[in-house]
This record gives structure tokens, sequence and C-alpha cells, in this order.
């Protein structure tokens, strides 16, 4: 065996097994994909929801969903783990919205805003990862969104960490960024455009 | 205009997965999602352009009392009950009978099985293993199964021959037998169609194969449970 286990491909083929498996009812599946994905699952929801116990009743609803909806998993669309991760982000989500707390920002680039700020809030993606992070694709994969990112203006980086770590809104992006809604929602859009076209360019690159 | 709403499809799907797209609207477009398969593939085109981000998350193992909590809502309070009671009679698979019986049945697949496969193969033909119905399963119709097993031991794929009728609430359940000691599950199998199981070691120590019925969600115990319909030995 020349592989082995921990390697990207062979823990994303486990997890796309024990995916299908799940869908057949089998309990002892979904215990392993617990164990497997829990604690990066939780990582994820508790940058959006911060509060523990809330983040963890969270947790339990991710896969409670996971579990009723894996039959509609479609393996030919999306890989398992972008699947469980847009679950879990939908359910902490919509755990913000519930509570009608206010989210806490505070944790990397609130205050001021001289380039550190920037550069705090990419630190998150850039950073080296553990094991469980290598369901998360591609070491080439993160380096080629890390390049588009890195081409984005500064404030089309800190409106997008921003939004996608901390789950923020339009306006709370708006807010914490002292500008006006438009001007942020208007990054926000070039930004996404900017990162697709730059992906795509990079994709077809590779395939010629 | 088709580019134009497929501009907008677009951008909805971007916010949507980028989390954005709040309130009534986030509500309106996951209500579109299972009737659009356009407006699906964008978003699931977006999940995977932004999932290295996530690269930067630290994992945060839950507290113990969530996955206890998760199954309890799923399946109801009595999942983690204590093993032991009725159950700790001795197993199906530690009564011989069943295996002399099963031997005999397997020998006879063989010789069969062995016509088949003196026809020319490819260079590393899977290995074939037929699970015969086991004659003293009570009250069960018979059923057997076909196992095809890669010769590295890291595929299998089990064909049902024939109908399995099931109860409600019932599953079947596969395992790998050792010559010493408890069979491994190796998952739930369907009884309508073939099952793909991916492991790193299907045949490392496996004296046999064996399926059987299962309460819903599989054996509770880890061991199988309920009788045991089909069984097929490895040749060694």
């Amino acid at each position: 065996m020349a592989k082995s286990p921990n390697e990207p491909s062979d823990r994303s083929r486990r997890l796309a097994d024990l995916l299908a498996r799940v869908k057949l009812g089998d309990r002892a599946a979904f215990g392993e994909m617990y164990d497997m994905t829990s604690s990066l699952l939780l990582g994820m929801v508790l940058k959006i929801q911060r509060n523990r116990a809330v983040a963890e009743e969270v947790l339990q609803e991710v896969y409670v969903n996971i579990w009723r909806a894996a039959a509609s998993f479609d393996a030919s669309m999306s890989q398992p783990m972008t699947w469980l991760a847009s679950i879990a982000r939908n359910r902490a989500i919509d755990s913000l919205r519930r509570a009608q707390t206010q989210p806490h920002t505070v944790s990397t680039s609130v205050q001021g805003s001289d380039d550190d700020d920037e550069r705090d809030a990419m630190q998150d993606f850039a950073a080296e990862g553990g094991d469980p992070l290598e369901l998360l694709g591609q070491a080439a994969d993160r380096l080629e969104l890390k390049r588009c990112m890195g081409g984005l203006t500064s404030e089309q980086q800190q409106s997008l960490a921003l939004a996608f770590y901390q789950g923020l809104s339009h306006a709370e992006v708006a807010e914490h960024l002292h500008q006006p809604l438009g001007t942020v929602k208007s990054w926000v859009r070039r930004a996404l455009q900017s990162l697709k076209n730059c992906l795509s360019r990079a994709a077809q690159q590779q395939a010629a | 205009m088709d580019w134009s709403r497929t501009e907008l499809a677009e951008r909805l799907a971007a916010e949507y997965v980028l989390g954005t797209l709040r309130g009534p609207a986030r509500r309106r477009f996951e209500a579109l999602l299972p009737a659009h398969p356009g407006l699906r593939q964008a978003v699931a085109q977006w999940q995977a352009r932004l999932l290295p981000l996530h690269a930067g998350v630290e994992p945060v193992t839950p507290s113990r009392s969530v996955w206890p909590a998760i199954q309890a809502r799923l399946f109801g309070p009595t999942v983690n009950a204590p093993v032991n009671g009725p159950v700790s009679a001795p197993g199906w698979w530690q009564r011989l009978a069943v295996w002399r019986g099963a031997a005999a049945f397997a020998s006879a697949a063989a010789i069969g099985l062995g016509v088949l496969l003196s026809q020319p193969q490819p260079a590393s033909p899977p290995l074939v293993i037929v699970l015969n119905a086991n004659p003293d399963a009570q009250g069960v119709q018979p059923v057997s199964f076909v196992a095809s097993v890669t010769p590295d031991g890291r595929a299998l794929v089990l064909k049902p021959l024939g109908d399995v009728p099931l109860e409600a609430n019932r599953v079947l359940e596969l395992w790998a037998v050792p010559g010493a000691g408890a069979p491994r599950s190796l998952g739930l199998v369907s009884g309508e169609r073939a099952t793909t199981v991916l492991r790193t070691r299907l045949l490392e120590g496996t004296a046999a194969f064996a399926v059987s019925i299962e309460p819903a969600g599989g054996s509770p115990t880890g061991a199988p449970t309920g009788p045991i319909v089909s069984v097929g030995k490895l040749q060694s």
C-alpha cells in the first residue's frame, strides 16, 4: 500500500462511502461519519455562531439534517464535504437570524483600519490546516483560491472574509467597515465576479 | 433575455453560498432550489469554489453530550441502552452447524463457479464469492448473494440474486467473519440492487461473508442480532 489512509483522496473516498451507507439508513456509518467530520463542522459553526452552547445545538441540527437529507445528496453534483459544510453554514446562519443576536466580530480585524486588519482576517484562510482539513479539497485548489483572493482589492477581500467566516450580512459588513451599504454590496458583487473569473481561467489553463 | 436571467441566478447563488443573501430572499431562494436544477448547479459550483476557504477553520471537538443528543432526536431515547439481557445467548456465528451447512453449499457453488471462471479472464480477476441462502434461517425466505471483491481487498460489490422480501423496519447488514472472533460489520446493503462497499482490508483475516437481517439502522450491538440469511466462505 503506497498510500497512507490520511491522504486527502482516501479520506474523501472514505467519506463518500460512508455517506452512501448513511443513505441506506446505516447508523454505524453515520456514527463514523460523525467522528470524522464533527470537529471540522463545529469549527465552521463556531466561526459564525460564537456561543458554544448554541453552536453545539446547531451542530445537532446539522447532523439531524444530514441524516434526513442524505437520500437527496447527489454525488454527481457535489463532493460530500462540500455538501456537509454547506449544511453546517446554512444552519449556523439560520441560528443567527433566529436568535436576533449581534454576532461578535471582535476577534479578527475589528479595531482600527490599517493594513494589519485585513491581514488578520485573511490569516484564517492562509493558515496551514491539520488533519481533518484534508477533507477540504486538494492543496492545489486552496493555493489557487488564495492566489485569486490575493488579486482582489483589500476592501473586497475584507468584505468577503467578514461575510464568509463570520456570517455577516451586507448591512453588518457595511456597519463594521463604516461604509455605505451600496458600496459594500458592490464590493462583494465584484469580488465574487473576479473570483469566479480568476478561478475559471486557472481551471482552463490546467486543462490546456 | 436568457443571459440576464443566468447572470441573476449566478449572482444569487454566489451570495447564497457566501451567506450575504438573507432573510426572506434567502428563504425564497431555498424554496426555488428543488425545482431548478440550473440554480442547484450554480450553488454547487459556488460551494466547491469557496470550500477551500474553510482551510483556516480550527476544528473544535464537540462535547460528549452532542452525539447522544443527535441519536436521541433521530432514533428515540433507547439507542444507548446498554447491551445486555436477552442478547447474551451465543451468537449465531458461534454455532458450528451454520458453517458446516454453509460450507457444503459453498463447495457446490464453487464447482459451478469453477466452470465459469475457466473462461479467459482479465489479468486480475475479482474474487467472486457466492453467499448461499442459509438453510437454518428461521422464518426467512431463502436468498442468495454474489460478492465480487477486488484482489487488493479494497472494494466489494454485493448483488442480491432475486428479490429479498423484508418486513418494514428491517434492513440487511453485511459482515466479514474472521476465522476466530466476532464478525466485523461492513455496513448495510441493499436487497434490491448492487451495493458497493469500500474498505482498506476487506479480505484480511476474513473467512466468510454473511448477511443478516437487522432492525432499521443496523445492528444496535455491533454484532449480528437477527437471523443470518446468507453465508459465503472464502476459498483459501
